[in-house]
């Protein structure tokens, strides 16, 4: 069995994660909206003990968490849930960056249809977006600011710290889609300027299926958002249905270990990365995003004169990689944040991402370079 | 520190310098000084440590359930007992 490399398209869900959840299929499978038994009140007691520890993560209250379906659901509600706000307020300016996954561009993309104004920003060779273009794009009727932590693709940080300072005083709401980076990279997200923050189960050894929109309170106010789904009251209305509870006692667990263990996890994801690193650079390998700003678990790099199919047809049997994201992979259509960083189509076309956990075995690096070579 | 010493120091801290009664404190205690009764119910006791950290008097009254009361805490020692 080849050796996965593609944690940023999903990871390996943690044992104890399984061990949790398993108990909440087998054993205590009660609806957490019926605390009238104990069947319930243990439902209800697991929902609320999760809730705590994902807001922990980033510093929020449990009642700042609502649980969603995963990251995809929780920016389409952090984005069309501000819809009515903004027609009510006249405020339909936008801002958003061209490196967004699709689940926040997309989203975006129908927020025009529907007479908003969008305005996407560039982003720079180094995988980032430029906060200055952040604040040039402000304006007295922007609505929302929506702006990931780590991209998807390239394992680059975004420069939240600087946005914050830009949006301080301003009434924007700011949305950052985390899926990425949340559980992994913990300082930005403590920055209460952040309004909201999309998070994602089984990008941190949870299950998939659950995730949760964060949503802050500014100066006493919650961001009016309105619901995308009705029909009952959970999550304080604003994301009805009843609770998985399995999968979401399973985020809880997800979560408290990506807080407990982060810096152990983090020692692994340099360790194995300096291997990585020395076997590409013997390619030639050309990384696609600035280094310094590039989390530990993920590298994207561009193998000049081997194309990415290719490789990754011929490595199938060693390492499990790819060449985009998961969600766009299928489409074979170029990576559209590679193409926003500035990158031709033909190093478009030769890039490998290649992304890690504690979890991932050794690899025969040897064994990877000689097909590679033999590619060429 | 594992969570039976985490519970044990903040039932102290609580009891000591927050306002969880004697009562209350006592099981609790009981609970994290006796690791080997309660081995394979971890989650519980989690819950429980959770429960004791962020425990209120006022915790069920108002709109909304963010904090913990007594009967949260007698109910988990329950369950710690009976599962």
């Amino acid at each position: 069995m080849a050796v996965y490399l593609d944690c940023n398209a999903t990871t390996p869900v943690e044992p104890s994660v399984v061990a949790v959840m398993m108990r909440f299929f087998e054993m205590d499978f009660g609806n957490a909206a019926s605390p009238i038994h104990d069947y319930g009140l243990f439902a209800r007691t697991a929902v609320e003990h999760a809730r705590m520890l994902v807001g922990k993560v980033v510093g929020a209250r449990p009642d700042e968490v609502i649980f969603t379906s995963g990251a995809t659901e929780s920016n389409n509600l952090a984005i069309f849930g501000l819809v009515d706000a903004g027609q009510k307020s006249r405020r339909r300016h936008v801002i958003t960056t061209a490196i967004e996954h699709k689940a926040v561009l997309e989203p975006c993309e129908e927020l025009s249809r529907q007479g908003f104004e969008v305005e996407l920003l560039h982003a720079r060779p180094d995988g980032r977006f430029s906060p200055e273009q952040v604040a040039e794009a402000l304006r007295p009727d922007t609505l929302l600011v929506s702006t990931m932590h780590v991209n998807n693709e390239t394992g680059v940080l975004q420069p939240l710290a600087e946005v914050a300072e830009i949006l301080a005083g301003h009434d924007a709401f700011w949305h950052v889609d985390a899926a990425q980076g949340y559980g992994k990279d913990l300082e930005p997200l403590l920055n209460r300027r952040i309004d909201m923050i999309s998070v994602s189960g089984h990008k941190i050894y949870g299950p998939k299926g659950i995730g949760a929109l964060i949503v802050r309170k500014r100066e006493g106010r919650i961001p009016p958002l309105q619901p995308l789904l009705f029909g009952g009251g959970q999550e304080q209305g604003l994301r009805p249905g009843t609770l998985p509870v399995p999968l979401i006692a399973g985020l809880g667990e997800a979560a408290k270990l990506a807080l407990r263990d982060n810096q152990e996890r983090r020692a692994k994801y340099l360790a194995f990365r300096q291997n990585a690193c020395a076997a590409l650079d013997d390619l030639g390998a050309e990384q696609n995003g600035d280094e310094v700003w590039t989390l530990p678990h993920c590298i994207n790099v561009t193998l000049p004169g081997i194309a990415s199919d290719q490789a990754i047809s011929a490595l199938k049997n060693v390492i499990a990689v790819s060449s985009t994201s998961a969600c766009t992979s299928h489409t074979r259509t170029p990576s559209h944040v590679l193409k926003a960083m500035g990158r031709s189509s033909a190093q478009v076309e030769s890039s490998l991402r290649l992304s890690w956990c504690h979890m991932t075995p050794d690899v025969d690096w040897a064994a990877v370079t000689g097909i590679l070579q033999k590619l060429r | 520190m594992d969570v039976f010493d985490e519970l044990e120091k903040i039932t102290n801290q609580q009891y000591l310098h927050g306002d969880l009664p004697k009562w209350l404190a006592d099981p609790v205690l009981a609970v994290a000084r006796s690791p080997e009764l309660f081995q394979g119910k971890e989650y519980l006791v989690e819950v429980l440590l959770a429960q004791v950290q962020e425990y209120d008097v006022y915790g069920e009254t108002g709109c909304c359930k963010w904090a913990y009361d007594h009967e949260d805490i007698t109910r988990t020692l329950r369950w710690l007992e009976e599962q």
